[in-house]
C-alpha cells in the first residue's frame, strides 16, 4: 500500500522541484542575466536601518550620557551586513520572499539593541554571532541545490537529531548551566545543540509525514467517531513522546520537551487533517507532565513559581527572577520608561530568558506590541509559504518552520507574563545566544527557499 | 525653550518607538501587495471567453455568473458538460461550442428543446459572434471576450 501510494507521488515531486530550481539555479546565473531587483525587501531594510540607529542611539546615548561615535559603529556593522545579504539575495536572482528577510533583520536589529542595553560586556560576541547567522543563512540559501533531497535523508537528519539531543548528557562534553544540561562544551564556548535539533526535527517530520500521511489520515477502523489510529506508523509518534519525556527528565529543560512535542502534534494535525491524534497528544503530554509533577521535584518548582510568584518563600528565593519580571512588565505602562531608562538590570540573567519584559518595561505596552506583531507577520508570511508550496513535503516543511517561531515566542513571552509556567526557551532573534541566532536564520533561509521554489515553478 | 541633552534622549526614545511602528506598517502594506499580486495571478481568466448568464429561471444559474470557455465546450445539464446549466428544459447533452479556425461555432447536440442564437433556433453548425445570445433551456447567454 504505501509505496504504491507514496512512491509515484515522491517522484513527481522531486521532478517538479527540481525541474524549477535547476532551471534558475547556478547554471542560470554563470550564463548570465539581469540581476533580480528585490525592492520592497530593500524598501524595507531602510527602516529597520533608521530603528537600528534609533535604539542604538538611546541606548548608548542613556549609558553614556552623549551621543558618541558608538552609537554607528555597532549598527553600521550590523547594517552592513544585512545589505551585504541582500545584495547577495539580488545577484543570486533570488525569487523567494521579500518580507521574512527584512522582519527578521528588524528582530535580529532589536536585540542587538537590548544586548548593548543589558549586558553590553556581551554585544561584541552577539555581533560575532550575528555574522556567523549571516554565513549560516547564505549556506543555506547555497546549499542543498534542491530542497527536496533533504526528505530523501530523513532518517539521517532523524538519528542526527537524536544525537544531538542526547550530547549534554554525555559526560566530558555535557554541561550544566542555570540548571538545564542543555549544553555541549566546544573549544572556549559552549552551544545548544537542540536549537539545531528544532530544524532536523522538522525536516524529518515532513519528510516522514509525507510519504505516511494517508496512511495516517484514513485511518481503516473507527469505533465511534473515533478512528483507530494504525499502530505501526504512529510508532515514530510514540518514539518521539518518550524522548520529550526524557529530555524533560535528565535535562531538566521543560521548554525544548514542550516545543519538539509541540512541533510534532501540529504537523502530525496539518498533516492528516485528525484532530483526534492532536488530543491523545496532548493528553499523554499533560498525563506525562501530571507524573513529572508529582516524580520531580524541579519540574514541582517551576510549576509552583507561576502558580504562586508572591509567596514569602518564593519571591526572594527561586521566584525572584519571575517576580522582578512582573514588576517591569507593570512598569512600562503604555509607552514604557524609555529605552535605557528602566530598571530591567534587576531581573537576573535578563539578557536570556527575560527580553521581552526588558523591552515592554522600556517601550512600553505599545513597543511589546508592535514586537508581538512583527512576529505575527513573521509567523502569517511564513504559513502563507507554506500553503501556496508546491509539493507537500515542502508545505510540510514551510508550516513546521513558521510554527516552531510561534510556539517559541507564545511559550516564552508566555512564560515572561506568567500565563504559562516559565521554560528557559529564547525568544526567537531578539535574545541572546549564538546557537538561537545561527538556527533562527537557518530557518528563515529554508522559508525563503521554499517560497522561491513555488515562485520559479508558477512562473510569478 | 533650550534643547538639552535629556530633551534629545527623549526625542530619539519617542522615535524609536515610532519608526517601529512605520516600519510595522510597511511591512503590513508590503505584505498586502504581494497577496494582491498573488491574487490578480490566480484571477487571470481561466478561459480564452466567457459566456455571461443574461436569464435564468429560478437563479440556476446565478443571472451574471461568468462561465469560462476552453477552445471546446459542451453544454447541458449533465455534470459532465464543461459548461453545466442546472435547468430542466436543457437536455443531458444540449449543444456544443467550440474556437475554430479564429471564430466560435455553435451546434445543437439533438437536444429536446433546441438552441436558439439571437432567438432563433439553429439547425445546422452555426457561427456566433462576441456579444450574441444564446438560449439553451430557459438560460439565456452571451458570448463575451475574455
Amino acid at each position: 500500500m504505501r509505496s504504491r501510494g507514496a512512491a509515484p507521488r515522491a517522484a513527481l515531486h522531486v521532478g517538479a522541484v527540481r525541474g524549477g530550481s535547476s532551471g534558475g539555479g547556478a547554471p542560470r546565473t554563470a550564463g548570465g542575466g539581469v540581476p533580480r531587483r528585490r525592492t520592497a525587501e530593500l524598501g524595507l531594510l531602510v527602516w529597520v536601518a533608521l530603528l537600528a540607529l534609533a535604539g542604538f542611539a538611546a541606548v548608548v546615548g542613556a549609558e553614556t550620557s552623549a551621543f558618541g561615535p558608538a552609537v554607528i559603529v555597532v549598527p553600521a556593522i550590523y547594517l552592513g551586513l544585512v545589505l551585504a545579504l541582500h545584495v547577495f539575495l539580488v545577484l543570486r536572482r533570488f525569487r523567494g520572499d521579500q518580507l521574512l528577510f527584512p522582519l527578521a533583520a528588524a528582530l535580529t536589529a532589536i536585540g542587538l539593541v537590548l544586548v548593548q542595553r543589558l549586558a553590553s560586556d556581551l554585544l561584541l560576541q552577539q555581533l560575532s554571532w550575528a555574522l556567523i547567522a549571516g554565513g549560516a543563512f547564505v549556506a543555506t540559501i547555497l546549499i542543498p541545490r534542491d530542497l527536496t533531497t533533504l526528505a530523501r535523508f530523513k532518517w539521517t537528519w532523524a538519528f542526527l537529531g537524536l544525537v544531538l539531543l542526547v550530547a549534554p548528557l554525555l559526560p566530558g562534553i555535557g554541561r550544566e548551566i542555570n540548571g538545564a544540561k542543555i549544553w555541549v562544551k566546544i573549544g572556549p564556548g559552549s552551544i545548544e545543540p537542540w536549537e539545531a535539533v528544532k530544524l532536523l526535527l522538522v525536516i524529518f517530520f515532513a519528510g516522514y509525514l509525507e510519504e505516511y500521511r494517508e496512511v495516517l489520515a484514513q485511518a481503516p477502523r473507527r469505533i465511534g467517531r473515533f478512528p483507530v489510529p494504525p499502530i505501526p506508523y504512529l510508532l515514530p509518534i510514540i518514539a518521539m513522546w518518550g524522548m520529550a519525556m526524557v529530555v524533560m527528565v535528565f535535562e531538566k529543560d521543560l521548554g525544548a520537551t514542550l516545543l519538539f512535542f509541540g512541533i510534532f502534534l501540529a504537523m502530525l494535525y496539518l498533516a492528516t487533517g485528525e484532530a483526534f491524534y492532536t488530543l491523545i497528544g496532548l493528553a499523554l503530554l499533560l498525563g506525562g507532565g501530571f507524573v513529572a509533577y508529582h516524580a520531580f521535584p524541579h519540574v514541582a518548582a517551576r510549576v509552583d513559581i507561576w502558580i504562586r510568584p508572591f509567596a514569602d518563600e518564593l519571591r526572594f528565593g527561586a521566584g525572584y527572577q519571575l517576580v522582578q519580571g512582573l514588576f517591569a512588565l507593570g512598569n512600562g505602562g503604555l509607552i514604557g520608561a524609555g529605552l535605557g531608562n528602566g530598571l530591567p538590570e534587576r531581573i537576573p540573567v535578563v539578557w536570556s530568558d527575560f527580553v521581552f519584559d526588558a523591552f515592554a518595561e522600556e517601550t512600553g505596552f505599545l513597543g511589546a506590541a508592535a514586537l508581538l506583531a512583527v512576529y505575527l507577520l513573521f509567523v502569517y508570511r511564513g504559513m502563507l509559504i507554506a500553503l501556496r508550496a508546491p509539493t507537500t513535503f515542502l508545505q510540510l516543511l514551510a508550516a513546521g518552520l513558521s510554527f516552531i517561531v510561534a510556539l517559541q515566542t507564545l511559550v516564552i513571552v508566555g512564560g515572561n507574563a506568567r500565563l504559562i509556567p516559565l521554560t528557559g526557551i529564547t525568544l526567537p532573534f531578539v535574545a541572546y545566544g549564538g546557537s538561537s541566532l545561527v538556527t533562527n536564520w537557518m530557518l528563515v533561509a529554508l522559508l525563503m527557499r521554499v517560497s522561491d521554489a513555488s515562485a520559479r515553478i508558477r512562473g510569478t | 525653550m533650550e534643547i538639552t541633552f535629556a530633551v534629545l534622549l527623549w526625542a530619539v526614545r519617542i522615535a524609536f518607538l515610532v519608526l517601529l511602528y512605520l516600519f510595522l506598517v510597511r511591512a503590513f502594506s508590503a505584505l498586502q501587495r504581494s497577496l494582491a499580486a498573488e491574487q490578480a495571478v490566480a484571477a487571470r481568466p481561466a478561459g480564452i471567453a466567457f459566456l455571461v448568464v443574461q436569464r435564468s429561471v429560478r437563479g440556476a444559474p446565478r443571472v451574471g455568473e461568468r462561465m469560462p470557455l476552453r477552445a471546446v465546450n459542451s453544454i447541458g445539464r449533465d455534470a459532465g458538460n464543461d459548461v453545466v446549466l442546472n435547468d430542466e428544459a436543457a437536455s443531458a447533452r444540449h449543444a456544443l461550442l467550440e474556437f475554430a479556425d479564429g471564430e466560435w461555432w455553435v451546434e445543437d447536440s439533438g437536444s429536446t428543446n433546441g438552441t436558439l442564437v439571437n432567438g432563433e433556433s439553429i439547425r445546422s453548425r452555426e457561427r456566433l459572434q462576441y456579444g450574441d445570445e444564446l438560449a439553451v433551456g430557459r438560460v439565456a447567454l452571451r458570448l463575451e471576450q475574455a
